[in-house]
């Protein structure tokens, strides 16, 4: 997924030079190509994500077309309100990237972990969220970014995890993308590197549907709908807190319009309690596929 | 053609304050001589239009000043009359801290330590287009508590904007007292030294002085971002409310606000 983002980046800074990519000193070997490419349009803003969100929004004010990279657990986290009052408020076109969304840090502990980007980027105003689960999905996510004229945050999860489309596939701004197909009871609602997990748990439930969802926001809500009325159960997975993800907003539009039950797996009210590999800190907060199948089970047996 | 006399300015500030009921005046009466100099002399109002493209860029960063810059957008004809005499109305476009909704205001800077930032951008943006664009940005001796200030003063420097001029508002007062009561400061002029910048000190209600010295900076063949600590009062121009920081954020009664503009009017005319 990493050089898929690469490669886009390189493609629109080289076809348009009003792009500049500015970096709180991260990202190592991922921005090479972007350096060696077009090195007049990359800018290290040194360890100061404050500043650098205000320089971007300057930047764009200006007609430039500013792209702001860093870890997620910094970038929205640290610089939340120079997105709300500098960039959302005057709708300023800066795309912002989280990098290692969730748990993907688990060696580095709760300081690089991000389960609450998605939750306060939701109620800001005008800004778009989108949550690529492979290569494919942030291929079209970053084009149609860059032909957007606002606020755009683009999480970046678990990045070597294979692809879940077998090719490219077209993306509609704010649609939901299927991956699997099927009618049976419950389907499956998922984002970023979560959708690779439903894939698998659906194999339980062969009759199982399996929907990635890219836009966070705006969401599909009429496919929502839809699901609601169709399905007796939505589960939907995240690497992300349950409060204020995309199991939250499915089910304020559940709530809303049709309501249906829905189970919300992802990370419990909790910090990482332990250190260890990526997949060790899965099976910490219950995301591991083995841990999904056995919530969504109790849940199904236990329904009323 | 605006002629941006202080006191006029100032009274259009009490106007507003009286108008608005409760409003930062002290802060916005420091820095009356400073936007007056800037928009009679040195700021480059391109096309002579709010959004014209070969303006120069002045950012309000201490936000809470603003009523001191709709005083000086009056003068352009840029708000009317009746933008200030119905200050804080129902409805009404003109807020409490700087919002850059409002034609001719750069930056939203309600909230201390974002507009220097967003002026850095600004200024590298103008180097990077080759425009001989400039940018003014007007920080809080207070303000320059908040840590993006250094982060910005940091990049400024590393980058050479020089085209920056940064002016210190440096009346020694914040919100809850004196800046060395709140947050000591020490020298700042030796702090931005010793970020880089080219920097001088001033009188900040020496019309002349100040022209002089944005003369010289702005001339000044470097490429060092530039920095003004300019010495003010806060409060300045009415005798009961300089120095007293009471007048930070205090309603204005009808006697007080005669008082206000009374003197106001006999320094107009002495």
């Amino acid at each position: 997924m990493r050089k898929a983002f690469s490669d886009a980046l390189v493609k629109a800074a080289l076809a348009d030079e009003r792009i500049v990519l500015l970096t709180g000193d991260h990202g190592y070997s991922l921005f090479d190509e972007f350096r060696k490419h077009c090195p007049k349009q990359y800018i290290n803003a040194g360890i100061a994500e404050q500043n650098m969100v205000g320089v971007a929004a300057g930047l764009a004010k200006a007609g430039f077309r500013p792209i702001v990279y860093g870890l997620s657990a910094f970038v929205p986290i640290r610089v939340l309100e120079q997105i709300k009052l500098d960039v959302c408020y005057e709708s300023l076109p800066v795309i912002f990237i989280g990098d290692g969304a969730g748990v993907v840090y688990s060696s580095l502990g709760s300081s690089h972990q991000s389960t609450e980007d998605i939750a306060v980027l939701r109620p800001l105003p005008d800004i778009a969220i989108l949550s690529p689960a492979d290569s494919h999905e942030i291929t079209q996510c970053m084009r149609l970014a860059f032909d957007a004229k606002y606020p755009i945050y683009v999480r970046m999860g678990k990045a070597d995890l294979g692809p879940v489309h077998e090719a490219a596939t077209p993306m509609e701004w704010g649609k939901l993308c299927q991956v699997k197909t099927g009618y049976g009871k419950i389907a499956f609602i998922a984002t970023g590197s979560m959708v690779r997990a439903a894939l698998e748990v659906a194999k339980n439930w062969l009759d199982s549907p399996v929907w990635s969802v890219p836009f966070i926001k705006p969401l599909d809500t009429e496919k929502l709908v839809s699901l609601c009325q169709h399905y007796q159960a939505l589960v939907v997975l995240e690497e992300h807190s349950i409060y204020g993800g995309l199991g939250s907003a499915v089910a304020e539009i559940a709530g809303t319009y049709a309501p249906t039950r829905v189970l919300r797996i992802g990370v419990q009210d909790r910090f990482s309690h332990y250190c260890g590999s990526y997949s060790y800190l899965l099976q910490e907060h219950q995301l591991s596929c083995e841990a999904i199948f056995n919530q969504v089970s109790e849940y199904l047996n236990n329904a009323p | 053609m605006p002629i941006f006399e202080a006191n006029k300015l100032r009274r259009s500030v009490l106007e507003m304050a009286y108008a608005g009921s409760t409003v930062h005046i002290g802060c916005a009466f420091s820095i009356i001589e400073i936007l007056a100099v800037l928009y009679r002399s040195h700021l480059n109002l391109g096309s002579g239009q709010p959004e014209s493209s070969t303006r120069d860029y002045f950012v309000l960063s201490k936000g809470h000043g603003v009523m001191a810059q709709y005083a000086c957008l009056r003068e352009l004809g840029w708000l009317s009359d009746w933008d200030i005499h119905n200050y804080f109305g129902n409805g009404t476009k003109l807020k409490g801290l700087s919002d850059a909704h409002v034609s001719g205001l750069e930056v939203s800077s309600g909230s201390l330590g974002h507009g220097l930032s967003v002026g850095v951008g600004l200024a590298l943006a103008a180097k990077r287009k080759g425009t001989s664009q400039r940018c003014f940005a007007l920080v809080g001796d207070g303000e320059i508590n908040e840590g993006p200030v250094w982060e910005a003063l940091l990049f400024a420097n590393h980058f050479e904007l020089s085209n920056l001029t940064i002016i210190i508002d440096k009346n020694g007062y914040q919100a809850m007292g004196t800046t060395d009561e709140v947050m000591k400061l020490g020298s700042i002029t030796e702090k931005f030294k010793a970020f880089g910048f080219e920097t001088r000190e001033v009188d900040g209600h020496s019309e002349t002085a100040l022209e002089a010295v944005l003369q010289e900076l702005t001339q000044y063949p470097s490429p060092h971002p530039k920095a003004i600590v300019a010495h003010t009062i806060k409060g300045k121009g009415v005798s009961f409310m300089e120095g007293d920081n009471r007048w930070h954020y205090t309603r204005l009664t009808a006697e007080t606000f005669q008082a206000a503009m009374d003197e106001l009017e006999r320094n107009l005319h002495s």
